[in-house]
């Protein structure tokens, strides 16, 4: 790959506009618990708030807290919010999630851009003991491997992931070898979902049978729009409402993924002429293939498989 | 026809019930889970001769519906299994177990009414094998009769898997649960590999659901100038002296690492211990110890207690901690505070010089060199020698008189600063300004 064309622009984080995009449409169908905009929607916004907006706008959610631990600049941060809904709660995390009410039914992304550490699995936990059934608990982080070298020496991956998230939250069968490339992903995975189910089944140990509560995951993205990147979240939910999780028809979404198999994102880098080309024979017929000369196959099916969430790219002079 | 009963008796020996009850309150389950992990290694020490364990290996399964322990270990003794193995307590007249850990008598047992209500122990030695089965709901219907039966007994022949099986099922919830997260099964590695790590790195082979587990490695940094601290002892106590060794001096710098191991009969006691318990930041001591902290996280000590009779090793009953008051351990203590003094000296010193490398004082520490030259050794394969030796500083010259400058200002001025002068740090900031000045407004 030589030309800079064929590249993607990082600024823009096409592959973070996608994922947006599906776990809204994912959210859309919790209306099966209670109607949608009476959800709350607590996030770490920073200052573009773009899950905030978009939440607002396609689902009408109205109830949003954005998480900031930035300690100067809060009027900057207020400011800046897209829509007056919002409410800015400033400091770390784990000092604010512990503070909020949590008998509302919620949607928390907890959108971190470091890579797994005690903190964040502290935060993971106060979420999962707290949060009411019924809500959707979605977290990212950073999943780029450890550069091999660091001045010379050849990094321990192992031990680092150790020391960052506590030796006791590491399974016996990780190696330094499944640290690499896409592997840290599916590590964190596995100690997410330990931590969760840990913290699940001592919140459960003191409620009767039909109320406790599970976590069903529907949500493995693997993305890189610079740095690789791991979006793991599902549904809290009882036993009881087992029936409401079947009539959501999540795994009918095409990016829904509830083991260990994780769902790519994977940007094409297509024109808009092309785009538009290729949109005009979407959705497809049954036997009909996509035909687009002189672009590669491979974008063509990357593509079709994300075209309804791709973002579309104007500039505009505003 | 109903028997006849003397009405002078009163009614006073305990229930089956509440005596279960107290028997597995105090005991955590992984704990409990150790006990039974202690009795195989404890059948492995039997079988060993020339301290090589690779042929022996113990099998751990569990999950939320039962728990398995497998071993080759040597198996149960017919007349051991029928007076003494389930018996509740230990009976005098027990003969004690050379480099024993399980020395209490009542891990097995415990650990069988700990975890659920059926139990099986199905095990061979070379001459012998039998099976014991108990529904423990079954055995508590029975008032007075607190024994239970061999379903299988066999002597005088030659099995062919030598070893025990043991087997519970019908697991109460509360361990079912626990059983189910992987999260309690690292947990229990990790205290697995605590307690066994030394007969591990010996051969013993132990797993977990398949996962064989590795060993601790215990070393410390040696070299031609830097040799590690040694010193050997022998307490007499009658027919079965207590041999001490203790190794000390220094490692990788983890701070969660750093402190003194404390080691009874191989079975590691003590991890890390960064407390007063084995000398740190006391009072009143001969030597002046600090409290622990982040300068301290290269030292290592490694203490080896081993004795015939466990009776008589310093540990407490869990044999998850130094029992303080023993006259054996205080006096040994004494000598580790006197081992730990000068490295935590050299330490101090190796911090000093680090920071004087930070500040520009001296061009490079040459402690930290001879400690990056020395190589890390199991403590096992130093050559062993006397006192801490630490390598010898060369005075350079004293160059000028050092002073420190640190100052705040706005961040906007320090980068038109920056912008003008073509630096990126703050640091090259303070120093051309000051021999900007020094130069156009000191010197002649």
């Amino acid at each position: 790959m030589s030309g800079s064309y064929k590249e993607i622009d990082y600024r823009i984080r096409p592959a973070k506009a996608v994922e947006r995009k599906m776990l809204c449409e994912a959210f859309r169908r919790l209306s099966t618990f209670q109607k949608i905009e009476n959800y709350r929607y607590i996030g770490l916004g920073s200052t573009n708030f773009m899950d905030f907006a978009l939440l607002h706008r396609s689902l009408g959610v109205t109830d949003m807290i954005s998480i900031e631990k930035e300690k100067d600049d809060h009027e900057r941060f207020w400011r800046n919010r897209p829509y007056r809904c919002i409410e800015m709660q400033f400091d770390e995390t784990t000092i604010i999630l512990p503070k909020l009410k949590w008998d509302i039914r919620s949607i928390i992304w907890l959108d971190y851009d470091s890579k797994l550490d005690k903190n964040i699995l502290a935060d993971v936990g106060i979420v999962c003991a707290n949060a009411c059934p019924g809500s959707m608990f979605v977290i990212t982080v950073n999943s780029q491997p450890d550069s091999l070298f660091d001045e010379g020496k050849e990094v321990d991956r192992l031990s680092n992931l150790k020391q960052l998230v506590g030796n006791e939250k590491v399974p016996e069968n990780v190696e330094g070898s499944d640290l690499r490339q896409w592997g840290v992903s599916k590590v964190y995975r596995q100690i997410i979902t330990n931590e969760m189910l840990e913290i699940l089944s001592s919140r459960n140990g003191v409620l009767p049978s039909s109320h406790k509560i599970n976590f069903k995951q529907l949500f493995n993205f693997n993305y890189a729009d610079g740095a690789k990147m791991l979006t793991f979240g599902g549904l809290l939910y009882t036993e009881e409402q087992e029936s409401l999780l079947q009539k959501c028809a999540f795994c009918d979404l095409p990016f829904v993924r509830e083991g260990e198999e994780p769902y790519l994102i994977a940007i094409p880098i297509l024109t808009l002429k092309e785009i538009r080309k290729l949109d005009g024979q979407l959705p497809k017929k049954a036997g009909e293939e996509l035909t687009l000369p002189a672009v590669p196959i491979g974008d063509i099916e990357k593509y079709e498989k994300i075209y309804r969430f791709f973002p579309t790219f104007t500039e505009a002079d505003i | 026809m109903p028997e006849s009963v003397d009405p002078n008796i009163i009614e006073a020996s305990p229930t089956k019930e509440l005596f279960i009850y107290m028997l597995v309150r105090d005991i955590p389950l992984i704990r409990a889970l150790i006990d039974l992990v202690d009795n195989s290694v404890d059948g492995a020490v039997r079988s060993v001769t020339n301290n090589n364990y690779n042929d022996f290996w113990i099998r751990i399964e569990l999950d939320k519906d039962h728990f398995k322990i497998s071993d080759n270990c040597g198996g149960i003794p017919i007349d051991i299994a029928r007076n003494y193995a389930f018996r509740f307590g230990r009976p005098e007249g027990a003969e004690p177990t050379p480099g024993s850990i399980g020395k209490f008598g009542v891990g097995m047992k415990r650990t069988f009414f700990k975890l659920g209500k059926k139990f099986k122990v199905d095990s061979s030695t070379a001459d012998s094998h039998f099976l014991v089965e108990v529904d423990v709901d079954e055995w508590k219907t029975d008032i007075k009769n607190w024994n239970f039966r061999f379903k299988v007994l066999e002597e005088g022949i030659a099995p062919a898997q030598i070893g025990t099986i043991i087997e519970i099922t019908s697991l109460y919830e509360n361990v079912s649960e626990n059983f189910a997260l992987e999260n309690f099964q690292t947990k229990l590695i990790e205290e697995m590999k605590t307690a066994h790590s030394l007969i591990m790195a010996k051969g013993l082979n132990i797993s977990l659901n398949g996962i064989p587990l590795s060993s601790k490695v215990f070393s410390l940094f040696s070299s031609d100038l830097l040799k590690p601290a040694f010193v050997e002892k022998v307490i007499d106590t009658g027919p079965s002296p207590v041999k001490v060794k203790i190794y000390a001096g220094v490692s990788e710098r983890i701070k969660s690492e750093g402190g003194w191991y404390i080691f009874c009969n191989g079975r590691m006691v003590l991890e890390a211990d960064q407390t007063s318990v084995t000398g740190w930041g006391e009072e009143d001591n001969l030597a002046d110890i600090p409290k622990y902290h982040a300068d301290f996280a290269y030292f290592r000590g490694y203490v080896f207690f081993d004795c015939d009779d466990a009776e008589l090793l310093p540990w407490t009953t869990t044999k998850t901690g130094v029992d303080v008051d023993s006259r054996i351990f205080k006096a040994v203590k004494l000598e580790m505070m006197t081992l730990m003094s000068p490295i935590l000296d050299f330490l101090r010193k190796l911090a000093k010089e680090k920071s004087q490398k930070e500040t520009g004082e001296i061009e490079e520490s040459q402690l930290e060199k001879a400690l990056s030259s020395a190589t890390l050794t199991k403590y096992s394969e130093i050559q062993v020698q006397g006192k801490f030796v630490e390598p010898e500083v060369v005075l350079l010259p004293a160059g000028p008189r050092m002073a420190r400058i640190a100052y705040s200002k706005p961040v906007d001025d320090v980068e038109k600063i920056q912008q003008i002068v073509n630096v990126t740090s703050n640091k090259a900031v303070g120093e051309k300004t000051f021999e900007y000045f020094l130069k156009y407004e000191v010197n002649e």
